[in-house]
């Protein structure tokens, strides 16, 4: 299958948080977060990985996404904080995210804050590649 | 006031689709201040409605195992006003169903006439908690509306599976 | 059950913003049902105090020109946490389109500086004789009784201070 540019993932990504965060489409920038920039909470995340999977007619297990298994794991995680180890373990899991600045201070409540319109692009992207 | 926004299913089709219905009463409170001389029924209201039909559909399909709690109001839009002596159709249809969520798409009619489309993500609070406290037991799916459901299964003919 | 979601409004930014709280208590009877061991406000409830915060700006900056003043659509309504009895629920409502028959708005919900809904609300505004001529008395009727509801839970401000 032919892959799909870049630029027409990105047309559909900004569409689907337009649609789910009453957010206008200028505001949809590769490097706009969507926790601090567009205002997105946990069940909009849930809200947006199903649209997602409509839009695309793709599948996204949850665990995809944002791996809670790593961030739930003691041998990973002290006192709510992934350790080296961890965050190897997490950057592995999370191709689709930069994770410099979360690296600084690796909390694990803040993991969602990592999330671009990139990082959603990039997955999409690697989703559509794979399948 | 009951806490209670549908009377009765037409329609419970476990794991795709369910029917139930409301009938607006004058007899009911809240439907006097809203309006003073000219009462309809309120919007939110139908919400719930919609709401609760969908979610017993959705806790449903996973047995009841977890609380099926109102996360996010999609979209909800009101085509026509609801009077007293009409009777609320809503109907509601799972989109999408795991073990985090769940999206249901709904229709509310009276008569012929289309008076909302209110569609819902349900969240499963069991595996959504986030430093929130609230109590073991499934306080979602009361008395009321698992009787509801026994109600249809008993009036269907359906057997009540073991 | 009075149907009132709004019990006070604080700040009044005619035809702009609208500041209101609604109290929560014990004695709301629907809160046996929702739930038996877990009295929470309902969502849709939520969704009510906000509609009707921002019909207030409507009517206050119409001047009580439209006597039916109903939610028309809402938008990504987002919950995030409950509201518990003996607490108040700070509703922070923006209006972002103002037109004779139509109105958009954001709107927040908080308790303690801790946001716990938002969504996006298009009212309609009309008149039952806009359809019906023989309903302008009814029109007439839940107008003077939205002016004294408003009287009711607009806290006025002391003469010199700007609320506006």
């Amino acid at each position: 299958m032919a892959a799909v540019p870049r630029e027409e993932i990105f047309e559909k990504v900004r569409q689907t948080l337009v649609d789910a965060l009453s957010v206008e489409e200028d505001e949809v920038t590769e490097e706009a977060t969507l926790t601090g920039d567009l205002g997105a909470e946990s069940i909009d995340f849930l809200d947006i990985v199903f649209r997602l999977e409509k839009a695309f007619d793709i599948k996204i297990p949850q665990e995809e996404l944002i791996p809670r298994d790593i961030l739930s794991n003691p041998d990973y995680v002290t006192d709510r904080k992934l350790n080296e180890a961890g965050v190897a373990a997490l950057k592995a899991a999370m191709p689709h995210a930069d994770l410099a600045e979360f690296e600084k201070d690796p909390d694990i409540d803040k993991i969602s804050d990592v999330f671009t319109v990139g990082t959603i692009v990039n997955f999409v992207e690697a989703k559509l590649a794979a399948s | 006031m009951r806490w209670i926004w549908i009377d009765r299913f037409e329609v419970f089709e476990s794991g795709r689709r369910a029917v139930a219905l409301k009938n607006v009463s004058l007899a009911a409170d809240h439907i006097h201040d809203h309006f003073p001389g000219f009462p309809v029924m309120p919007t939110s209201l139908m919400v719930e409605g919609m709401a609760q039909t969908a979610g017993i559909l959705v806790g449903e399909a996973r047995g009841f195992a977890e609380k099926v709690i109102l996360a996010k109001v999609k979209r909800a839009v009101f085509h026509r006003l609801v009077r007293p002596g009409d009777t609320i159709r809503h109907e509601a249809v799972i989109e999408q169903l795991t073990d985090q969520a769940a999206t249901t798409t709904g229709r509310t009619t009276v008569g012929d006439d289309l008076v909302a489309e209110i569609d819902i993500v349900f969240s499963h609070i069991d595996q959504n908690v986030s430093g929130l406290e609230f109590p073991e037991e499934n306080f979602v799916f009361n008395e009321s509306f698992l009787s509801l459901l026994n109600t249809y299964r008993r009036n269907s003919g359906e057997r009540i599976p073991l | 059950m009075k149907f009132v979601l709004v019990d006070r409004i604080t700040e009044l930014e005619r035809g702009r913003r609208i500041v209101a709280h609604k109290a929560l208590s014990l004695a709301e009877e629907y809160l046996a049902d929702h739930f038996p061991t877990f009295p929470v406000l309902p969502g849709v409830l939520m969704l009510e105090a906000l509609t009707q915060a921002a019909a207030w700006l409507v009517r206050d900056a119409l001047d009580f020109a439209p006597s039916m003043v109903m939610l028309k659509e809402a938008r990504n309504v987002t919950y995030k946490s409950f509201l518990a009895p003996g607490r108040m629920m700070t509703l922070a409502v923006e209006c972002k389109e103002l037109e004779q028959g139509r109105s958009v708005f954001a709107a927040r919900g908080s308790v303690d500086d801790r946001e716990i809904v938002k969504g996006r609300l298009t009212l309609r505004h009309f008149n039952l004789a806009d359809h019906d001529p023989d309903l302008a008395d009814v029109d007439e009727k839940i107008r003077t009784h939205m002016r004294a509801l408003y009287d009711l839970v607009r806290v006025r401000q002391p003469a010199g201070a700007a609320t506006e």
